[in-house]
C-alpha cells in the first residue's frame, strides 16, 4: 500500500487505515433500523456491521475480478502477438544438445 | 507453473502432449456472431456452479414435511454463510435457464440446428426441459405456502393432459394432492435423477459439439474469416465472461436474496396473487387465453394440448427445416423463430405485469 507522506514527521500516515473506519461509520449510521415485522424472515443478516462486511467483500470481489480480466487479457495479447509472429509452433528440426 | 516431473509421470501413463496438441488443434470460428458462442459455455459454467452449491446446501437440508421449511430457515439464519449459499443457488438457477433459452433461440436464429447437428440441438433441448423441471423441484423444497400452490398448479396443469395426464400427475405427486410424499419425490429428482440425467446429456451434447465443431451461421460460410485456436485464445476468452457472470451472479445473492414465505399448509386456502417462476408464466398465459370449455371438451385439456403441439414442432424444426439442410436461406424458419421469441417474451412479461 502507498504511503503518503502529508507532514515530514508523519511519514508512516495512510489514508486507507482511517478511511476504512469513517466509510464504516459512515453506514452504520445512515442504515435504517430494523423493522420489528415479526412474520418476515430474515434472508440477509440484519446488523449494519454485518451488512458492511458484505457489501465491502462484494466490492473486493469486483475488484478481484476486474484485476484478473486484465491480466488474462495482457496474457492473451501476448499469446496473440507471439501466434502471429508464427513462433507458438514447435520446431521439429532443432538440434538437440546431447 | 512448470512442474516437469508431474508432467513426465503424467507423460508416462497418457499422452499428454497429444492432448494438448488436440486442444490447440481445434479451432473456433471468429465472425461478428461468435458473440453467441459464449452463451453455451456461460450455461455451462452456470451447471458447475448450481452442482456445487447445492451439495453445500443438502449438507443441512431436511427432506421431510415437518422440517424442510424449518431447515431452510437454519441454514440461511444459522449456518455460516448459508443465506449467500442459498441465494446464490437461487440465482444460478434463475440465470442458468435465462442462459439456456438465450442459447436456445440464439442457436434456433442463427439455423445452428442444420445438419448435421440435429442431435446437437435434440440434446441441448432436452437439457433445456430438464433444467426447468430442476427449477419446479428445487422451487417445492422449500416447502412454503407459495411453493406448493405453484407446484399444485403445474402437477394439475400435468394432469390435464389427455390420455396420460393422470398417469403423470400420480407420478409427479406420489398421492391424490401435494403432500410430503410429493417432497420426498421432488427431493430424489432433484438431487439424484435429474443431475445424473443432466451429467449425461450435457456430455453427450459436450462429445457432440467436440465431433461436429462450432457452427457457421449461412449467412457467413462463404465467406472468408479468420479460426482461432480453442486453446489458449477461446479459453481464456471464456473466462473472462466466466468471472464477469460470478460477479454478477454474487451482486443478485448480495442484494436481492430470496425471501421465504410462511410454511406450507396443504389444508390452508392458496395465498393471493401466486406466480409461478418466470419460464412458466408464458404458460400460463396462454392456459388464461382459453375458456373453460371448447365445443363441450375441456379448455384447459385443449390449450394443453395445443401448447405441447407447438413445443413439439420447435422440437422438430431441424427435422422440417430441409432447406437449411440443404445450405440454403430459409425465411420461413426464420419467421417461425421470431414469431416464438415474440410470443414467449411477451407472454411472460404480460405474466409478471398482471
Amino acid at each position: 500500500m502507498r504511503r503518503i507522506g502529508v507532514v515530514k514527521g508523519l511519514k508512516r500516515f495512510s489514508l486507507f487505515r482511517f478511511a476504512q473506519p469513517m466509510v464504516m461509520a459512515l453506514f452504520v449510521m445512515i442504515q435504517p433500523a430494523p423493522s420489528p415485522a415479526a412474520d418476515r424472515i430474515a434472508v440477509f443478516p440484519t446488523t449494519p456491521f454485518d451488512a458492511y462486511i458484505i457489501y465491502e467483500s462484494l466490492a473486493v470481489l469486483w475488484l478481484a475480478i476486474i484485476g484478473l480480466i486484465v491480466i488474462i487479457r495482457m496474457k492473451l495479447r501476448e499469446i496473440e502477438r507471439i501466434q502471429e509472429m508464427g513462433i507458438d509452433k514447435e520446431d521439429k528440426d532443432a538440434p538437440l544438445l546431447q | 507453473m512448470n512442474c516437469p516431473k508431474l508432467k513426465s509421470w503424467l507423460e508416462e501413463r497418457y499422452d499428454w502432449e497429444g492432448m494438448k496438441r488436440f486442444a490447440k488443434r481445434k479451432l473456433v470460428p471468429e465472425h461478428r456472431y461468435d458473440l453467441w458462442y459464449y452463451t453455451g459455455g456461460i450455461t455451462l459454467f452456470l451447471f458447475i456452479l448450481q452442482f456445487l452449491t447445492g451439495m453445500l446446501l443438502a449438507f443441512y437440508y431436511v427432506p421431510h414435511i415437518d422440517f424442510a421449511h424449518k431447515s431452510i430457515i437454519e441454514i440461511v439464519t444459522k449456518q455460516n454463510l448459508g443465506w449467500f449459499f442459498r441465494s446464490f443457488h437461487h440465482w444460478g438457477s434463475e440465470l442458468c435457464i435465462a442462459f439456456l433459452f438465450i442459447h436456445l433461440f440464439g442457436t434456433l436464429l442463427l439455423k445452428s440446428y442444420r445438419k448435421p447437428r440435429e442431435f446437437l440441438w435434440a440434446t441441448g433441448f432436452i437439457l433445456l426441459g430438464v433444467s426447468i423441471f430442476f427449477g419446479l423441484s428445487g422451487y417445492l423444497l422449500l416447502w412454503d405456502e407459495r411453493a406448493l400452490a405453484a407446484v399444485r398448479v403445474a402437477t394439475g396443469g400435468a394432469g390435464n393432459f389427455p390420455f396420460i395426464g393422470g398417469f403423470i400427475k400420480a407420478f409427479l405427486r406420489g398421492s391424490i394432492d401435494v403432500t410430503g410424499d410429493t417432497l420426498t419425490r421432488f427431493y430424489a429428482f432433484h438431487v439424484a435423477i435429474l443431475p445424473i440425467i443432466t451429467l449425461l446429456l450435457v456430455g453427450l451434447h459436450l462429445l457432440l459439439m467436440q465431433y461436429h465443431g462450432m457452427s457457421v451461421p449461412l449467412s457467413l460460410e462463404k465467406e472468408k474469416r479468420r479460426e482461432i485456436p480453442f486453446f489458449p485464445n477461446f479459453f481464456y476468452k471464456d473466462l473472462m465472461v466466466w468471472l464477469v457472470v460470478l460477479g454478477v451472479l454474487a451482486t443478485l445473492a448480495v442484494l436481492l436474496p430470496p425471501e421465504i414465505g410462511a410454511k406450507a399448509d396443504p389444508l390452508a386456502p392458496p395465498p393471493e396473487n401466486v406466480k409461478p417462476e418466470w419460464y412458466f408464466l408464458f404458460l400460463l398465459e396462454t392456459l388464461k387465453l382459453f375458456p373453460g370449455a371448447i365445443l363441450g371438451l375441456n379448455g384447459e385439456t385443449i390449450a394443453i394440448l395445443m401448447v405441447s403441439c407447438a413445443i413439439l414442432f420447435f422440437f422438430l424444426i431441424p427435422f422440417f427445416d430441409q432447406r437449411s439442410a440443404r445450405g440454403e436461406k430459409s425465411p420461413l424458419f426464420t419467421w417461425i423463430g421470431v414469431i416464438y421469441l415474440l410470443y414467449f417474451l411477451t407472454m411472460t412479461v404480460v405474466g409478471y405485469l398482471s
